[in-house]
């Protein structure tokens, strides 16, 4: 996980970068100097990314000019794939599913994470680092065994519905996930149930490093621990904050294991997801280049919508 | 120099793609086309010879050979299933050939069919592997000549006796891999695969009710048996993944019209369509049965087996499902385990969803040809085959097998089954074998007309713009 870059180090008057940058510049070359060598240290990093990440993106985009199975030779359509994309109705579909995951594994888990580190920051909490571990599991499980213990979970005679029939007429019970109108909402919380944890562990890390001579002000000064929360915890999380709504949103997009496996799209096409839809194009109905260009864009909306989160950051912080 | 760097770094990148895309995609693969060429030119050449004169084909006396080995790849690798009784044969079979070396491979469905086309291209593949009926599989595996054409020995052994030229079908291709259907014998199988009505004898009696002779009569029934049930389902239904109404359609299709325009659609016959009155009526009446409540509640989030492992433990009065359930429902139900087809329309013939199991089919590049054409004779069709595989609660695909030991009257049922739907030519095979992206196409259209969020007719327009998409693929080639 990132951390928050430090400025503290920056500003402190006197540090070793703003007493004598520049004049030894002028000299001619200073330990660190010449600043070529950075590449040597990027480079097994960057040789990564440029093999296993920048190179198969420019490859799909590649693809994504072509009609091709997969197996024969392909043929060159320009950006017919990208057209056919943005009027598939199926497409569509999937991504307004996409952006209503948004709500259930960005914003949900952030507002859960946020009151449980509201909580535990207040009052000492016993076996806090049980707690957290706890918390956290959900991030460890692979999605395949997340989906299927929530199969189960969901299911007509499981115990969600044994729970909620404590409360509501024996006549509710149903199959949540194979259920029209239910479905999203349920594979949805699915999201928030593997992402809050993940959120709380950001966010309690975070606390730590704002300094306890702010809450001692905020209590000297009056403020109750709502208060404290928004005026010291919350501005205190800003960059925790950006990470976490980035990380979630992108796993919102791209999410694909639990949709696959707990609904495989339906009822109808009720949990379509893009990148399911990219899976199937690809390895089911042989259209690789069509499966590209969902990908490409689907790759471009997270960008946009990452850098759009940081930019927000940012603009509020100056 | 920093700049440089980034040039540098860039024109490194840009050469990588290049390197990789090689122009366009797939033509490095095309040479893999040109090198399995030779083995084309040679199996055409061969299979022309050897149909000429099929008695040049050797069914007997392998033992001058000398060593011989033989490697072969299955997905039958269920226990209990087939993949014992494929195992105890192929022992028998090399105690009759002691120079007859054979090595078995069992794989799962989805990995060796995501390679087999690419090891039999390879010089070390398979003699003999299971493909899977359609486009996908024995399409490519035909036109890219890795097979070889099974009709020298359908005459050698008298395959054409074993069941009608509409089960037959279903393992013919021209030879450029277009036309389903038509065309040269590229495979045989072992068993039979049918999706039947299994039913609860003990409920169906207690309800003072019994199975009748028409479709008619058998709608007004769930009727019946729907007002006296309560909250236990009619039909114990299981459609979260899709396939439960594909499968749950054949004999409602079947109810309306003949399988053959079924199956029509699925070769790709010109003129074929699913917007006909069968289907619709067939929808409609799902749609009824859906609206009247007699499946369980949660049919869209309960599995296909599931849903038979629920039946088995006494859920519901019917399950829709394939005879591969048969294991599960006997030891569940015990004596109380039924099984027909569902009941026919005014024609009187039995329809039903259904093929036989996977084809197995002879690599064009083994130079044993004529021993492996022996071992698929000895595991389809020898009276150890036929033991063994009742013994594993499978059906023997070949109509001239015996019935089953008649200690087991469920299983006696199931065979009937299957061998009814043969004879009536009522097998509508699997309608997502019409395109690769049928499946899917079925699996929403249809659970969207049972929750009544389309109508039958949008879902047959919806059904029949994917069939002409794929159509318009096959014949622009």
């Amino acid at each position: 996980l990132s951390a928050p870059p430090v400025e503290v180090e920056a500003s402190r008057p006197g540090s070793e970068s703003s007493r004598g940058g520049r004049p030894r510049r002028a000299t001619g070359r200073a330990p660190g100097e010449p600043r070529n060598v950075a590449w040597l240290y990027i480079l097994p990093g960057l040789t990564f990314f440029v093999l296993f990440t920048f190179f198969p993106l420019l490859h799909a985009g590649w693809l994504s000019l072509y009609d091709w199975d997969g197996i024969t030779v392909g043929k060159f359509v320009g950006f017919d794939n990208y057209t056919k994309a943005l009027s598939d109705p199926d497409v569509r579909v999937s991504y307004q599913h996409a952006f209503q995951l948004i709500l259930w594994y960005a914003v949900l888990p952030v507002i859960l994470g946020l009151i449980l580190t509201g909580v535990m920051t207040r009052h000492l909490v016993r076996g806090f680092t049980f707690f957290r571990t706890v918390l956290f599991l959900p991030q460890m499980i692979a999605g395949v065994v997340i989906a299927q213990a929530f199969v189960w979970f969901y299911a007509a005679e499981g115990p969600f519905n044994r729970l909620l029939m404590l409360f509501v007429p024996d006549s509710w019970a149903r199959g949540w996930l194979g259920e029209f109108g239910w479905a999203l909402r349920a594979v949805g919380s699915i999201g928030t149930w593997v992402t809050f944890g993940l959120c709380m562990v950001l966010f309690v890390s975070g606390v730590q490093k704002i300094p306890t001579t702010l809450y001692d002000a905020a209590r000297v000064d009056g403020a109750g621990s709502v208060r404290e929360f928004f005026v010291v915890t919350l501005p205190g999380l800003r960059y925790e904050l950006v990470v976490a709504f980035v990380l979630t949103t992108i796993n919102a997009l791209r999410s694909f294991d639990i949709v696959y496996n707990a609904t495989n799209g339906g009822p109808g096409n009720e949990t379509y997801v893009p990148a399911l839809l990219m899976y199937l194009n690809a390895f089911k109905y042989n259209e690789v280049g069509y499966a590209c260009a969902i990908a490409v864009i689907l790759a471009l909306v997270i960008f946009v919508l990452a850098t759009a989160v940081n930019l927000l950051a940012d603009r509020g912080q100056s | 120099m920093r700049r440089g760097t980034t040039a540098a770094l860039a024109a490194i990148a840009v050469g990588l793609v290049v390197a990789a895309c090689g122009g366009t995609p797939g033509s490095d693969t095309s040479s893999n086309a040109t090198t399995a060429a030779p083995a084309a030119s040679d199996t055409s050449g061969g299979g022309a010879s050897t149909a000429a004169a099929a008695s040049t084909v050797k069914t007997d006396g392998f033992e001058a050979l000398g060593p011989i080995t033989l490697n072969v790849w299955s997905y039958d690798n269920q226990d209990p299933g087939l993949m014992p009784v494929i195992t105890e044969l192929t022992k028998q079979f090399e105690q009759k050939y002691p120079n007859v070396k054979i090595n078995l491979t069992f794989k799962d469905f989805n990995s060796l069919v995501a390679v087999v086309n690419r090891a039999l291209a390879s010089d070390n593949g398979p003699d003999i592997t299971e493909g899977n009926q359609g486009y996908q599989i024995d399409a490519e595996e035909v036109k890219a000549k890795l097979i070889i054409p099974l009709d020298p020995y359908v005459q050698a052994y008298g395959w054409d006796k074993w069941w009608g030229p509409d089960t037959n079908q279903i393992f013919q291709w021209t030879d450029n891999g277009k036309t389903f259907g038509q065309g040269p014998t590229w495979g045989i199988a072992q068993t039979g695969q049918n999706v039947g009505l299994f039913y609860n004898k003990k409920k169906l009696a207690d309800l003072g009710l019994q199975i009748p002779a028409t479709f008619d009569e058998f709608n007004t029934m769930l009727a019946t048996a729907k007002s006296k049930l309560g909250s236990d389902p009619v039909f114990e239904f299981g459609n979260k993944e899709g396939y439960g109404t594909i499968h749950f359609m054949g004999g409602i299709q079947g109810a309306f019209g003949d399988a053959k325009p079924l199956r029509d659609w699925i070769y790709h016959v010109p003129g074929s369509t699913y917007v006909t009155d069968q289907n619709s009526q067939a929808l409609t009446t799902l749609k009824d049965w859906a609206t009247n409540g007699y499946f369980n509640k949660d049919y869209n989030a309960v599995g296909y087996d599931q849903a038979a492992a629920e039946f088995a433990k006494g859920k519901g009065l019917f399950f829709v499902g394939g005879n591969w359930e048969t294991a599960i429902i006997s030891k569940g139900l015990g004596s109380d385990a039924g099984m027909v087809n569902m009941p026919p329309g005014p024609s009187g013939k039995h329809v039903g969803v259904g093929a036989t199991s996977g084809p197995w089919h002879i690599s064009a590049k083994s130079k044993y040809p004529d021993v492996a054409a022996a071992w698929l004779n000895y595991i389809h069709a020898s009276p150890e085959a036929f033991d063994l595989m009742y013994g594993a609660l499978q059906i023997p695909s070949v109509s001239t097998a015996p019935p089953p030991p008649a200690s087991d009257p469920f299983l006696g049922e199931v065979t009937a089954s299957w061998q009814q739907l043969v004879q009536d030519g009522g097998l509508t095979l699997y309608t997502d074998w019409a395109s690769p992206s049928m499946y899917d196409t079925l699996a929403k259209n249809f659970q969207e007309v049972m929750a009544g969020k389309t109508s039958p007719t949008d879902a047959m327009t919806a059904i029949q713009q994917d069939w002409s998409k794929f159509d318009a693929e096959l014949q622009k080639g």
